[in-house]
């Protein structure tokens, strides 16, 4: 399937990529390329997939337990790129 | 022409589990920001979740205590979006087998019983809280980030507010039964989004349905669907039509306005978890799930209006609460006192109580055995009705039975007509006055009998007290 | 002999005799390090610092009389997408150029309970994307044995640091070949273990479903040493972690004896696609298995030929998840240039913080999973992962191991590939089916290309086959000599 050029601007934007310009022109090619490699899967037959859930393995449950071993000063802020008023920062969300 | 609206809900409700979802952080609310946190809600590099056993159990108790079919099999997927109080940029929640299916929900409104049927019951993880006040820009608090919720989703059965939040309440009430959720409202334990519709009275085809998210409180879901609907009609009366859109709710100003159009509705990209693996509720945890069902709240209120005579009022009352119908039905269950008593005594005294020191009956000492020896003790005439009642406030707060209170406060009744006969008379001479207008033909019973009842000092039984005053007066 | 030039098995005893110590060993490998590494580039960060205080700590505990574990005092090197509390891990991106992480995954938790001494972290393919290791946004890393080529990829500074004679030992991860064609392009030992068996706690999740960590050495007997160690169900942090048959068991329990051993060439690996060299050089390690007593005999595996499809399809839908973490929010880099508007923040910090190559993935992988390609790319995908695994199950009903050339060529000269993304992604033709299928497979040398490029030969084996795997690899090391091949630099 070939991608059109607004489905690919559609795509950046839900992955929060930046499709403008030159940078765009390059991927989209290489997308094309790619896209076109994927499809040889829609070769091969496999009937209709109705299973939905893999059930090779089942149940990896933890007990009701609490355990609180980090400080935000530990575990956010040295890695945070904007940190105030005990997290990280953002521009104002307009709800 | 004339409207009706079609009206459906998705209710979030935070689980009351003690740990997040998929890390060992605690749930706790209103700690300092941040505080509750770990590389596994924070969305850290390399870290991965495992689920907890809890909230599979809540979960499913729910979709049994709404006639919902729990399947045995089901598995976790991710939302995609990006959202600063997302720190995944996913939501690991259910799409395609949630945990629960096809349930039925029954409530009353103004005496009419109702039904709203459930599409679907499952589990999910809770966002970070952004706050707007603390600097220029938003700091994100991930401290909610994993706190398990459940999302029910109803089908579109409501007609009107007032349906809404008797469901509401309905759900609430459940959940409470089940001691599941703590039902905060004003912690945001319970919220939702809302879909109206309008469609011309007497027709079936479902109109244009708008969402609407930002609703907090069940009064303000009635708020909500009453702007929702009117406004509605408005469009479609001036030769509009409805829009689908989201729109936010603002319970302060009392309107919504549009957040999101049809154009920009989200593409999540749905896909299984796979850093999960199926969960499997096998028979053992089923019967174990089963066997912590109570009875359920509508059926609770049926039995209160059907068996004790009830009001529909006192019955919405008692149901309300489990912990107080739970304390009613283990009174009428001992067979000792009847059970309008017990209820009057729950209603009344025993809520004034709660009320006054806001506090849950749970919490107090007072059990449904104590009421009982409480009651015998009046109905006896051990006690008198007033003693009663300094009793019970002693029954809260002491692990004294009735009668060692009883004992202790010396409270027990004179019923020694003998006794209470010298009261009367010593009264009565000491009284001339009231004796005089007595006689003039004034009515001093209540006066005397008061008098009467501060000699014996509140301990003389008053039904004889009347009984002898009464007989002393006619000798005069 | 140098220390830096023995293997992990032979310091192990040297050190248990005493007749060396932590400290001398550690000091000896980080001068290897400081002579070679400005020319191999295969690590970003060195923490000589730390590892020599281990070293010393370790040395304290002998003396002291502990019982230690074999890997004590062995220097190892560990991916830079392995989360060590405290000393950068950046996955060779500028996006984590500077993540600090506040936790060690489960594997570096169990390196430090075995007294092991990590000395630091390697180059790699960015976010372990790509195969050559061009795509690390920190370094360019090059391969040992000719420094004009790559080392492979992703985990090529795992692979280089071992070849190089930098540490014995080094932990990688592979999602589609990224231990074993390192390997086989460095001429060094590499394990990818059953998916599951190793903890993936910890480790900056590529495709979570196909992720491995596993052990590099220079000899199948060092491998089986730090697999050992790296084993584990970790239930409290990793829902597809698993108990396996073989906890902390396989060095001991080796065994080279190689009569009755089915072993299965699947005529699907040796199409027209791989060069006469490798070919060759694979067909004749199948003919010493011969020798050796073992049955050889040809297999099939047709759907190999859509592996390549199913593997992108699913390792970039998982990836374009797995990455979106990475907006410019919590940690890691965030645009100067986005002002006011979180929109610009999220797409400026993505755009300029990821390369190409992952920007490519994140593209693929949130096509394959939007609305309408959903049911023919992702959920197809899905199934076909399903046929793969019951393929390859047939196949070890006739079979115990399945030998298999790893890459198509040897190592290729820097630069050939980077700009045509497909012939890349040519190279992966014989790994990713394990990957899909969550099986283990061993890379080892099995020989030199005309140009003294090493050749690696691939052997697969049943889920949790980790045994019967490292016994063969013995087996083939022992008749061939191929082993402890340290590039002369």
């Amino acid at each position: 399937m070939a991608i059109t050029r607004k489905e690919m601007e559609h795509i950046a934007a839900l992955a929060r990529l930046d499709m403008s310009g030159e940078h765009f022109d390059h991927l989209a090619d290489d997308m094309q390329n790619i896209v076109g490699m994927v499809d040889k899967l829609q070769q091969l037959d496999l009937g209709d997939i109705t299973d939905v859930i893999n059930t090779e393995r089942k149940n990896a449950l933890r007990e009701d337990v609490v355990v609180q071993e980090y400080t935000p000063e530990d575990l956010i802020e040295p890695n945070a790129p904007d940190f105030q008023a005990g997290g990280v920062a953002v521009p104002r969300v307009v709800e | 022409m004339k409207y009706e609206a079609v009206i459906g809900l998705e209710v979030h409700a935070e689980l009351s589990t003690k740990s997040k979802i998929f890390c060992a952080c605690s749930t706790g609310f209103g700690a300092p920001i941040n505080t509750h946190t770990c590389p596994v809600c924070t969305g850290m590099p390399g870290a991965l979740p495992v689920l907890n056993r809890e909230v599979v159990h809540y979960a499913a108790k729910m979709g049994l205590a709404t006639g919902c079919t729990v399947n045995r099999l089901c598995k976790s997927d991710r939302k995609n979006y990006f959202y600063p109080d997302l720190p995944k940029a996913y939501q690991i929640s259910q799409f395609d087998v949630p945990i629960c299916e096809n349930g039925e929900v029954f409530f009353y409104v103004d005496g009419e019983k109702k039904s709203c049927r459930l599409e679907r019951i499952h589990f999910e993880e809770d966002a970070g809280k952004l706050l707007h006040d603390e600097i220029d820009g938003t700091v994100v608090d991930f401290n909610r980030c994993g706190v398990p919720l459940i999302e029910m989703v109803t089908r579109p059965d409501l007609h009107s507010s007032a349906e809404a939040k008797e469901f509401l309440e309905m759900i609430k009430t459940t959940l409470s039964y089940l001691d599941i959720c703590d039902c905060k409202m004003e912690e945001g334990s319970i919220r939702c989004d809302i879909n109206v519709s309008i469609r011309p009275e007497g027709t079936t085809e479902l109109g244009t349905r708008v969402e609407m998210k930002n609703v907090n409180t069940f009064s303000g879901a009635v708020r909500a669907i009453d702007y929702e609907i009117a406004r509605q009609i408005d469009v479609v009366e001036h030769g509009g039509t409805i829009q689908q859109e989201t729109r936010r709710w603002d319970d302060v100003k009392l309107k919504n306005t549009v957040m999101r159009t049809k154009e920009d509705a989200q593409d999540y990209r749905y896909f299984p978890d796979p850093d999960l693996i199926a969960v499997e509720i096998d028979d053992a945890w089923m019967q174990k799930i089963e066997s912590e069902i109570p009875e359920l709240p509508i059926t609770r209120y049926e039995r209160y209006l059907n068996e004790y005579g009830m009001t529909a009022m006192e019955a919405r009352q008692l149901m309300d609460s489990f912990a107080k119908a739970s304390m009613l039905d283990a009174a009428a269950a001992s067979g000792k006192v009847k059970p309008k008593a017990a209820a009057n005594w729950i209603l009344s005294d025993i809520s004034k109580y709660l009320n006054d020191k806001n506090a849950a009956l749970e919490e107090t000492k007072l059990t449904a055995e104590k009421l009982v020896d409480l009651i015998m003790l009046i109905d006896k005439g051990t006690i008198s009705g007033a003693a009663g009642k300094k009793v019970l406030t002693q029954l809260f707060e002491t692990d004294e039975s009735a009668e060692q209170i009883v004992e202790r406060l010396g409270l027990k009744q004179v019923s020694d007509e003998g006794a209470i006969l010298s009261i009367v008379q010593d009264v009565l001479a000491k009284n001339e006055k009231a004796v005089a207008d007595y006689k003039a033909g004034k009515n001093v019973t209540g006066f005397l009998v008061g008098q009467c009842m501060k000699a014996s000092r509140g301990q003389g039984n008053p039904q004889i007290i009347n009984k002898l005053l009464a007989e002393e007066l006619a000798k005069l | 002999m140098e220390l830096f030039q023995k293997t992990a098995s032979e310091l192990s005893d040297l050190l248990a005799k005493k007749e060396i110590s932590a400290v001398e060993l550690t000091k000896d490998v980080l001068a290897r390090t400081k002579a070679v590494d400005e020319k191999v580039g295969a690590y970003i960060t060195v923490t000589e610092e730390a590892a020599l205080a281990q070293a010393g700590a370790v040395d304290a505990k002998r003396a002291a009389g502990e019982s230690l574990s074999a890997l004590a005092g062995i220097p190892i090197a560990v991916k830079d997408n392995i989360c060590t509390k405290g000393t950068l891990t950046t996955c060779a991106s500028k996006m984590l150029h500077n993540f600090n992480p506040p936790y060690n995954a489960t594997v570096v938790d169990k390196l430090l309970a075995n007294d092991a001494v990590v000395t630091g972290k390697v180059n790699m393919d960015e976010f372990a994307m790509g195969s050559s290791c061009e795509n690390s946004a920190m370094k360019l890393t090059h391969n040992p044995h000719d420094l004009s080529r790559v080392p492979g990829g992703s985990s090529g500074g795992s692979a280089a640091v071992v070849a190089a004679g930098e540490v014995p030992l080094s932990l990688g991860s592979d999602t589609g070949g990224s231990i074993r064609q390192p390997a086989s392009f460095c001429g060094v030992v590499g394990l990818k273990p059953t998916y599951g068996a190793v903890s993936r706690y910890g480790l900056i999740a590529f495709a979570s479903s196909l992720d491995q960590i596993g052990p590099f050495g220079r000899s199948v007997e060092d491998a089986a040493m730090l697999l050992d160690a790296i084993t584990g169900y970790d239930p409290a942090h990793d829902s597809t972690s698993v108990k396996t048959p073989f906890e902390g068991t396989v060095r001991a329990n080796l065994n080279s004896d190689m009569k009755g051993l089915k072993v299965g060439l699947p005529k699907e690996y040796f199409g027209e696609g791989i060069s006469e060299e490798v070919k060759k050089a694979v067909l004749a390690a199948a003919d010493q298995y011969k020798a050796m007593g073992a049955e050889v005999f040809e297999i099939s595996l047709p759907l190999s030929d859509y592996a390549l499809p199913i593997y992108y399809i699913l390792s970039s839908a998982e990836a374009s998840s797995n990455l979106a973490r990475f907006d410019g929010v919590k940690y890691g880099y965030r645009t100067p240039n986005a002002g006011d508007d979180l929109i610009d923040l999220y797409v400026k910090s993505r755009s300029e913080g990821f390369g190409e190559e992952v920007q490519r993935r994140i593209m693929l992988g949130t096509y394959v999973l939007s609305s309408g390609y959903y049911d023919a790319y992702y959920k197809k995908a899905r199934a076909a992962q399903r046929k793969i695994k019951e393929e390859f199950a047939n196949a070890f009903n006739q079979c115990d191991v399945i030998l298999t050339p790893v890459a198509p060529t040897t190592a290729y000269e820097i630069g050939a590939k980077t700009t045509d993304p497909l012939a890349m992604y040519a190279g992966d033709i014989c790994t990713v089916s394990i990957n899909i299928a969550g099986l283990p497979a061993l890379v080892q040398p099995c020989g030199f290309d005309s140009g003294k490029m090493p050749i690696g030969m691939q052997l697969i084996g049943r889920p949790f086959g980790e045994q019967t795997l490292l016994n063969a690899g013995l087996a083939f090391e022992q008749a061939s000599g191929l082993k402890n091949i340290i590039a002369a630099l």
